[in-house]
């Protein structure tokens, strides 16, 4: 049920979509991996739309060099953990939401536990291989994945909804090499709305998500456009060939095992 | 024949983009973007490695399907394909 403060919080957008909505939102968990540029306006928005339970993973500490872009943080903040910084700014935001942070680095001995039953996850990272990471958790799980990534004034989106939709990996095979990539914070900030959408509407039920299409956003040419793409057979994801053929190495290792003895 | 190419985020900077262009008939996926690539050498640095092989990380699509780079030599053009090259980005 919804107090009378949040009812008046969230007035303008119960206009949208009811008190039903507002629950389902107010019921709901959201992991977000990372507290920096994307992380930080997917937290805040994600927070004053009344999303119940959030879950912040990062292990950073504020850079000086982060607060052109990760505008959860201040310049009062430089030193200190970024996920003390986010509860902090997003408790402030609003305090009828529960914040959960966790001061790690998502790995794949903690990932899985630590994402436990979460509603949807929010790939706020700046790596492939901890993406690949939490598309594989995302695939076993069942949970859906909203991906974005930036780069100067580019950026990419799109909302993986596992056994319906490609994966993360039918669409990128193999990660660009690593870089300390330039960035302009409007960027992220595109971005990590576009993301807090998809989380909206998917916590609705309503509206079109952003499935089996990447979402390419150039700010430099002001171009929005998408390309659509389709689940790979031979994911080594979520592909059906990848797991008939894993099952037959399965079979045969048994079979290796049983000749044995 | 007439084929679309488009470029994306960086490889757009370098090359432009929806260029129009008509290639010979049977031309394969590889030769087409390189042929297109090579107008701008920095451009086709950022796309193909130094023995002209697509770098890993480039994604290659055919009227909005996924080709692997591995199958682009293989890969037939036909008119009024769009192809679309782009690099993904990994920033956060």
């Amino acid at each position: 049920m919804l107090s009378e403060r949040e009812r008046e919080r969230y007035k303008r957008q119960i206009m949208l979509f009811g008190d039903t909505g507002q629950e389902n939102l107010k019921k709901a968990n959201i992991f977000i991996a990372g507290a920096g540029g994307l992380g930080s306006p997917v937290s805040i928005y994600l927070s004053v739309a009344g999303v119940g339970n959030l879950t912040i993973v990062d292990k950073d500490i504020v850079d000086q060099s982060n607060l052109n872009r990760q505008i959860l943080h201040y310049d009062r903040d430089i030193g200190r953990k970024k996920v003390a910084s986010a509860e902090e700014k997003l408790q402030a935001y609003n305090p009828d939401i529960n914040i959960r942070i966790i001061d790690a680095t998502l790995d794949e001995s903690n990932a899985d536990r630590l994402i436990g039953n979460a509603d949807g996850i929010v790939d706020a990272m700046d790596n492939y291989p901890t993406r690949y990471l939490l598309n594989g958790i995302a695939q076993k799980k069942k949970i859906p994945l909203f991906h974005g990534a930036i780069r100067g004034f580019y950026g990419q989106a799109t909302t993986i909804i596992p056994g319906k939709t490609a994966c993360l990996r039918c669409l990128f095979p193999s990660a660009p090499p690593q870089e300390v990539f330039p960035v302009v914070g409007a960027t992220p900030g595109v971005i990590g709305t576009i993301q807090t959408t998809e989380v909206l509407k998917y916590l609705l039920g309503t509206g079109e998500l952003l499935t089996n299409r990447l979402l390419i956003w150039d700010g430099m040419a002001m171009h929005m456009d998408e390309i659509s793409f389709e689940r790979n057979p031979a994911c080594i994801s979520c592909g059906t060939e990848c797991e008939a053929s894993t099952s037959r190495i399965v079979a045969s290792k048994k079979e290796i095992r049983r000749k044995k003895k | 024949m007439t084929v679309k190419v488009r470029f994306f985020a960086r490889f757009r900077e370098l090359l432009g983009t929806d260029i129009i262009v008509s290639p010979m008939e049977g031309i394969v996926l590889s030769d087409l973007v390189k042929e297109v690539a090579g107008r701008n050498r920095e451009g086709y640095q950022a796309i193909f490695d130094e023995e002209g092989v697509f770098k890993e990380f480039v994604i290659l699509m055919q009227n909005g399907k996924r080709v692997e780079n591995s199958a682009a030599g293989m890969t037939l053009v036909k008119d009024g394909d769009e192809i679309a090259v782009f690099p993904p980005v990994a920033g956060g």
